[in-house]
């Protein structure tokens, strides 16, 4: 790749995160002159603590979509996970410390289950993730199919705990998403996520790894999952199978309006940073001006695109 | 290049392999309906077999348009969402005579038509990815249903909206003779005619199409406005089947009519397919659902099984990464 292409493609992604940001104050400025609530303090704070389950499921999101795949079982992941952390602190909330771990690590084992599913059996990453989906979905609802379990009140504070009086989960949000931006930009296996999102072959013959770097990708997608799961549960302080139905779909929606392409090897952490708090401020100004949820699946498939429709190159 | 008037080619060695694939599963087919019938008395009873026809009769209809839609490498979500929103609309004329049918079948294909024209457009046109434009399709579809509806259940509906989906015809049921006549209509559109060639070679290679003076956009079009068609028709007969309109009437049959359509062998690269055999994944799909629900099994269980088969029939077609 020339470097005059390289540096179209990055003007072109500016442009993208820049569409995106201009959106955002329009948005604030719009919300402020519509409820003088929506600019203080305090709803910002409650934003944010809304924002790390969306956060972190669309960061995963990202990884996977840049390498050129699609995680769809993210959202029965995080259910299931919600009902293990229930489940377990209710039978033992002593063993916060080891529940925490584990769940984190069976995340990331399944993401990277698929990974390796998508790799050794060459099957397209929407069927495998799908089909995971639905083992998941139906393995957590033989083991409890309503909503319950408790959580104990250490557990439940990390929801609503503050540093330095911002919340936990926004300063979590913000360090993660750093870390990850950092990491695909800077190191060379970060990097090579895009190279094999952009072409996966040429990335073949250039000797990456490219099979690791598939389940690598996968794997940070369930990871991500685990710790909007940590978050989920804290806060609603109960296991509900069917709690991330509809998150694995909203998961892609920050994503592209973000700028990251679904063919992969183009986008980035930043995109999605802002397309997560796009999306949840728009619902959150929805709310305040009273507009019924109805309206607002409209308008979420408009900005879905809409999104695209922006950041998409015409064809030929 | 091949004229547009030949036949499609045909590979013409047949070794172990391409039988196996060609009809591996009507060999699968078989060998479940035996384990079925060993397992349980009931299954081999006319009525349960034509009661699991009846249910297989509407996914079989959205197989058939979300095959045409695979076929050009693309992929239709928003067909359950639209089953539904067409089943609304037919509780919108609040008809209770059945002079209002052939009413409610028109506003329905024209509603499903325009759905199409829109995935189509975006899909073909302005280049979005058929995953996100039928996403978004399904969204919004969903958001106008319920803001019509408020979210509460309907159930006016012309009584013979009812004998359509349930009732007989000489024992055979109507909605089987519906989605056989369908079948055949649209399996000879595609495997008998002129579009259906341009389908094929605008599944397997759009450029190539296009040099052959075949224009791909009108093609892929087309194809989503068939498939949301065959859709919005299921919705009517799965709607006189249930016969309430709950605002979620066929949901989950867009992944079901994906799995029914991978497991009948149509790949997800596109250009490859037959609408027979996706229908006979149809048939494989609903005997499993039925077979755990008479081996007594929780119905969760189908849910497992179900992903477990989707995953292995597309690996055993080994539909490559696209």
């Amino acid at each position: 790749m020339s470097a005059i292409t390289m540096d179209l493609r990055r003007n072109r992604l500016m442009l993208s995160y820049l569409i995106v940001a201009v959106l955002l104050v329009l948005l604030a400025v719009a919300g402020g002159f519509l409820s003088d609530r929506f600019l203080t303090w305090r709803n910002i704070g409650n934003l944010f603590q809304q924002l790390i389950v969306l956060g972190m499921v669309s960061l995963g999101q990202t990884f996977v979509v840049l390498m050129g795949g699609i995680d769809l079982a993210v959202g029965s992941l995080v259910g299931a996970l919600t009902v293990f952390l229930a489940n377990f602190l209710e039978w033992r909330p002593d063993l916060v410390w080891l529940a925490l771990p584990l769940a984190l690590v069976a995340a990331t084992a399944v993401g990277a289950l698929n990974g390796l599913l998508t790799v050794v059996l060459r099957v397209h990453p929407l069927i495998v993730t799908l089909g995971m989906s639905s083992i998941i979905f139906g393995g957590t609802l033989m083991y409890r199919k309503e909503p319950g379990g408790s959580v104990p009140r250490a557990f439940a504070d990390i929801a609503y705990a503050k540093v330095g009086g911002i919340p936990l989960s926004a300063v979590v949000l913000v360090a993660i998403f750093a870390l990850a931006g950092l990491w695909l930009q800077r190191t060379r296996t970060g990097r090579s996520i895009y190279f094999v999102g952009g072409d996966r072959e040429a990335a073949r013959l250039n000797g990456l790894p490219v099979d690791r770097i598939v389940v690598l990708a996968y794997a940070l997608s369930g990871l991500c999952a685990g710790i909007a799961a940590i978050f989920l549960t804290a806060r609603t302080g109960v296991g509900d199978p069917r709690i991330g139905a509809a998150l694995t779909l909203q998961s892609v929606t920050p994503v592209v309006v973000g700028g990251t392409i679904l063919a992969g090897g183009r986008g980035g952490v930043l995109g999605t940073f802002l397309g997560v708090l796009l999306v949840t401020m728009l619902n959150s100004l929805l709310n305040f001006v009273n507009v019924s949820s109805y309206y607002q699946w409209v308008i979420q498939g408009l900005i879905i695109i809409i999104a695209v429709g922006i950041h998409t190159p015409r064809r030929r | 290049m091949a004229p547009l008037d030949t036949p499609m080619p045909r590979s013409q060695s047949i070794s172990l392999a391409s039988v196996f694939e060609r009809y591996g599963l009507v060999v699968f087919l078989v060998a479940l309906m035996t384990v079925a019938a060993l397992a349980s008395p009931t299954f081999l009873r006319p009525a349960n077999l034509v009661n699991v026809l009846t249910i297989a009769a509407p996914l079989g209809m959205v197989v058939i348009g979300q095959t045409f839609v695979i076929l050009v490498r693309g992929l239709d979500l928003s067909v359950a969402s639209l089953m539904a929103t067409v089943a609304v609309l037919a509780t919108a004329f609040k008809a209770t005579t059945n002079e209002a049918i052939p009413m409610i079948f028109i506003a329905a294909i024209a509603l499903s038509a325009v759905v199409g024209l829109v995935n189509g457009w975006l899909v073909a046109k302005r280049n979005v990815s058929p995953f996100l434009a039928t996403l978004a399709m399904m969204i919004i579809l969903q958001g106008i249903r319920f803001a019509y509806t408020g979210g509460a259940p309907i159930s006016t509906l012309p009584p013979g909206m009812g004998f359509l989906a349930s009732g007989r015809i000489f024992g055979v049921p109507v909605n089987l003779i519906t989605l056989a006549f369908l079948a055949i209509a649209f399996g000879i559109v595609l495997h008998r005619s002129r579009l259906g060639r341009e389908i094929f070679m605008v599944g397997s290679n759009p450029k190539a199409a296009f040099l052959n003076g075949v224009a791909p956009d009108r093609v892929v079009i087309l194809c989503y406005v068939i498939c949301s068609v065959c859709a919005g028709i299921g919705g009517l007969f799965l709607l006189g089947y249930v016969g309430t309109v709950s605002n979620w009437v066929g949901q989950g049959y867009e992944l079901d009519s994906i799995v029914a359509a991978v497991m009948g062998g149509v790949a997800l690269t596109g250009g490859r397919g037959n609408v027979f055999a996706a229908l006979l994944g149809v048939a494989v799909l609903v005997v499993i659902n039925n077979l755990v629900l008479l081996l007594g099994f929780p119905i969760e269980m189908q849910l497992i099984i179900k992903g477990v088969i989707i995953i292995g029939a597309a690996a055993f077609y080994r539909t490559r990464l696209a």
